[in-house]
């Protein structure tokens, strides 16, 4: 099985290169295309050598605008900071909300437990519209619609039940004997679960954390409905962006370049867990 | 020796009821999130049954299956049915194979080839709407690197999303980009995880490749497969974010399929009580599928935290 | 008052009872060995008697105080598990003082109580390592050390010595019970090892089925055990046991095996007539040239075990016996014909159809 031989070595190795190539060629080319300025980017035939620009990144981080027609306002940076607000204030919510429950389902066996646990899984695999329509109706009367507490508490949807499936399964791992002996020796409750449960735990929380930041940063339905342009993260903006931006595609092209390292980088980091929580726990890396 | 021990004279005396009631206070948070699902899922079935436009709000009224016979009556729902169903079977399928394919390339844990798969990993972290856009960009006739190497081929004036022949395959292309390394990684950790002696012992009798492939390999990995395409079909057969961004459901009504028709019905059209029954059949059918998946789900879990 | 009693305990697992009703007491400073066949229900005693779990019924008692809804934080309890369920993320020092910090005594004192018992369980060397860092033997010290480092007035041992290696378990049986003795608190020790169990115990307490059969010193236990099982649980060779009908005979009362009849003692006088099963330990019965008045009986095989000489015979009647001799002793050739004597006062004599020991009616007899 270990001698293969130098051809069938050969190829493999040429295959896996055009594999790569295809995959990551899109994100390559659109990293080139914002260094670029538009008259660099619609000549025929295009070419790897040109002169970089950094105009196009100025832009966006200024706000400003500088076209033929005049100068335009972009608020491409509110939707970067949206992003950031929304992901991070659903990931810190739903970890507060999550982990607590993940234990209870990891060490009692209860009977709403399992149904709630289960109704958040189905749920992951509903249509979204079927809640988010009726919801942006409820939004209207209760005046949440375009609020960030109401965006935040939608995103648990995306983000609760990635992490307690996920930190369910770390918790389930640790022996039970090693928190009695905690708590025979003299502490709390409480004690336990924040200095045994949670510590030992700590790869699972903060792998789904992780996750559940990529996901919510990615999510594009939930805010489309129920956010105006003022709130709007940056999948709903970018789209916005390209079509009131008309010819700026140098400009298109850094917005989504912004957009989408936040993630990428955050999908590096977080590698070792990610078929964990791609899996949704069911399958360890 | 027994003056330290008592120094747990005063022993507050817990209550049976508070230990009992602690599963249910710490998942309590949780519940309301349930809840808040429900509530609207509840009230999305019974707009269905409604004769509800957002622009007659007099004229509400309960019409019980009405909406649903008028779906099935409506040559448009059944395009947007088999729109959908190419898409989620064209995309899953595709997936599933250049997948499969990939993580056989990928098996052996070189260097090489770990570095490969964590960099294969970065189309499916990228937001699909935004890898929509970015496809665009590349299918652009004016600049699009895409349109020029086609051209290169002879084919010129390719229209990709804006030519209703051509649509679906621009989607599905896109699909594939982002959605094929999920099923890589999860069919590449299916393969590492499968036991050596079968394989140590077929190459000891001196077994060819391909049967070891077909009945050895694929046998074991069927779980692994079985999960990852249900997993796969569910999110496909809703596909939104990739079909909106790219072309908001045109051109026309090519690309029309569930969750974007729905979303029309209900802003374009103000139309509540259809868009709740087209949402309402999807879900039926995503309820089926995913009772099929979290059986195998849990199979799965079962036996990684098995040997876990 | 007795420094532990528990009445009526009662736990169930999915409709089955895995103790029905158990009661048991012991004084301050003694140590009681539960002992039992695997699964019986003796971690889960434990267990509750920790305070991990609840009794569906019964209670718990120390020092007179009701203990069956105090948190096990509050209990005074120190307890070692069977896979020593020490904290992974702290170092062994930290996992011993864990019961001194939650008193939140000063640092020094908690060292000095750290280093005094790490220095009893010899592991004074090892403190600042992981517990992955350890051995098997080192890690059950830990735990050990863990549980005596409070004082408390309740140890709990769950087969402390079961992952341990044999030439270690052995080592740790001599130095566990003066050290036990030494803490001065009264131990529960949870084993399915007999000898471990008559090596440390004060008393023993059989627990077969959910309920406690018998609880008493280990010497009473080998000798008189209440029932067929208990004989059974404790001896190694096993305990032989043969179907007889004791008859009366003159003034005593006598069994009748191969046509030789065996004294037995007059305690079993109400067994006579009744379907009995004879019980002789393997050490109790004497080889000697077949004579009259020996019971006859073949050599079969014989084989060393440990320090003894085990034979196996069959009787003239078909019965198989074992008999132990010590190794010093000659062995008696195969297919010889050689007769048996039983050491009169070491026959027991079991009820066949219930198991249990009998007895006479007013008492003579028991432990």
């Amino acid at each position: 099985m270990e001698h293969v031989s130098t051809t069938e070595r050969i190829v493999r190795g040429v295959l896996i290169t055009l594999v790569l190539a295809f995959f990551l060629f899109p994100i390559f080319w659109i990293l080139l295309m914002s260094f670029q300025t538009n008259e660099t980017i619609l000549r025929i035939p295009p070419s790897l050598f040109f002169e970089p620009t950094l105009a196009n990144y100025t832009a966006l981080l200024t706000g400003q605008l500088k076209t033929t027609a005049g100068n335009l306002d972009i608020l491409f940076m509110r939707n970067l900071g949206n992003s950031v607000l929304l992901s991070t204030g659903s990931v810190l919510l739903s970890l507060l909300l999550g982990v607590p429950a993940a234990y209870a389902f990891a060490r009692f066996r209860f009977r709403l437990g399992e149904n709630i646990a289960f109704t958040l899984l189905s749920f992951r695999f509903a249509p979204p519209l079927l809640v988010l329509l009726p919801l942006s109706l409820y939004f209207k009367q209760l005046g949440l619609t375009n609020s960030y507490v109401g965006l935040i508490w939608v995103y648990q949807l995306i983000c609760l039940p990635l992490i307690l499936w996920i930190v369910r399964g770390y918790f389930e791992d640790i022996s039970p004997d090693i928190e009695h002996a905690y708590r025979i020796s003299g502490h709390s409750w409480r004690q336990t679960f924040t200095r045994i449960a949670i510590p030992l735990a700590r790869p699972g929380i903060a792998a789904a954390g992780l996750l559940a930041f990529i996901f919510a940063w990615n999510n594009f339905v939930f805010a489309l409905i129920l956010a105006s342009a003022d709130k709007q993260p940056v999948t709903v903006g970018a789209l916005a962006f390209v079509t009131a931006s008309g010819i700026q595609y140098g400009q298109i092209a850094a917005a989504i370049v912004l957009s989408v390292t936040p993630t990428l980088l955050l999908a590096l980091y977080a590698q070792r867990y990610l078929v964990e929580g791609l899996s949704l726990g069911a399958v360890k890396g | 020796m027994s003056s330290v021990a008592d120094a747990t004279v005063a022993r507050p005396v817990r209550s049976r009821i508070m230990r009992r009631a602690r599963p249910y206070l710490l998942s309590l948070p949780a519940l309301l999130v349930c809840i808040g699902i429900l509530i609207p899922f509840g009230t999305a079935a019974y707009y269905s049954m409604m004769r509800f436009r957002l622009n007659l709000p007099m004229l509400k009224g309960f019409i019980w299956f009405d909406n649903y016979t008028a779906l099935v009556g409506d040559p448009t729902f059944w395009h947007t049915v088999s729109v959908s169903l190419a898409y989620a079977g064209f995309t899953v399928g595709l997936e599933l194979m250049l997948g499969l394919g990939i993580a056989l390339l990928l098996q052996k844990p070189t260097r090489f080839h770990n570095i490969a798969s964590i960099l294969l990993l970065l189309p499916l972290m990228t937001a699909p709407a935004l890898a929509a856009l970015m496809w665009k960009l590349m299918t652009n006739p004016n600049f699009g690197i895409l349109s020029y190497l086609v051209s290169l081929l002879g084919i010129s004036d390719f229209k990709w999303a804006s030519d209703p022949s051509t649509a679906l395959f621009t989607v599905v292309l896109v699909d594939i980009w982002v959605y094929t390394p999920f099923m890589m990684i999860l069919l590449l950790a299916g393969l590492r995880s499968l036991p050596k002696q079968p394989f140590e012992a077929a190459a000891l009798d001196g077994v060819p490749r391909s049967f070891v492939f077909f009945r050895i390999t694929l046998p074991m990995l069927m779980p692994y497969i079985i999960t990852a395409t249900l997993f796969r079909l569910l999110d496909s057969i809703q596909q939104f974010d990739i079909i909106y961004s790219m072309t908001q459901g045109g051109p026309g009504d090519t690309l029309l399929v569930f969750q974007v028709r729905a979303y029309l019905e209900f802003f374009q059209y103000t139309n509540v009580g259809k868009s709740a029954a087209i949402l309402m059949i999807l879900w039926a059918i995503t309820y089926f599928l995913s009772n099929i998946f979290i059986k195998q789900w849990l199979k799965l879990r079962e036996r990684t935290r098995g040997h876990a | 008052m007795l420094r532990l009693e528990i009445r009526g305990i009662t736990k169930s697992f999915k409709d089955c009872a895995v103790l029905d009703g158990v009661s048991l007491g012991a004084e301050a400073g003694e140590i009681v060995v539960i002992f039992g066949p695997s699964g019986t229900g003796k971690t889960v005693l434990l267990r509750l008697i920790a305070g991990v779990h609840d009794p569906d019924r019964g209670a718990i008692f120390v020092d007179g105080q009701d203990m069956t809804d105090v948190a096990p934080d509050h209990r005074g309890i120190g307890m070692a598990f069977q896979n020593f369920a020490l904290f992974p993320h702290m170092s062994a020092f930290d996992n011993i003082a864990s019961p001194l910090a939650a008193r939140h005594l000063p640092p020094a004192a908690i060292r000095g109580g750290v280093e005094r018992v790490a220095k009893l369980l010899k592991i004074d060397q090892v403190l600042a390592h992981a517990p992955r860092e350890l051995s098997n033997g080192q890690k059950q010290r830990t735990a050990l050390a863990r549980a005596l480092a409070g004082s408390p007035k309740l140890l709990l041992l769950d087969d402390p010595l079961r992952n341990v290696d044999a030439k270690l378990r052995f080592e740790m049986r001599l130095e566990l019970p003066p050290l036990l003795r030494q803490s001065g608190s009264t131990v529960l020790y949870v084993t399915q090892d007999y000898k471990e169990a008559m090596a440390l115990a004060d008393r023993i307490a059989v627990l077969i089925g959910g309920q406690f059969v018998q609880v008493a010193r280990p010497d009473d236990i080998y000798r008189l055990p209440e029932t067929v099982q208990v004989a059974r649980l404790f001896g190694d060779p096993t305990i032989n046991l043969i179907d007889v009908i004791p008859h009366t005979a003159g003034n005593g009362v006598f069994a009748t095996i191969s046509n030789t009849a065996v004294a037995i003692g007059e305690q079993y006088r109400a067994g006579v007539g009744r379907a009995a099963l004879l019980g002789i330990r393997p050490e109790s019965i004497k080889i000697s040239d077949a004579a009259a008045g020996l019971i006859p009986a073949d050599v079969v095989a014989t084989t060393p075990l440990n320090e003894r000489l085990v034979t196996l015979l069959k009787t003239a009647d078909g019965h198989e016996l074992l008999v132990s001799q010590p190794a010093t002793e000659r062995a008696a050739e195969a297919d010889r014909r050689v007769g048996l004597q039983f050491a009169r006062d070491d026959i027991v004599l079991f009820d066949k159809a219930s198991g249990q020991r009998l007895q006479a009616a007013n008492g003579v007899g028991r432990s």
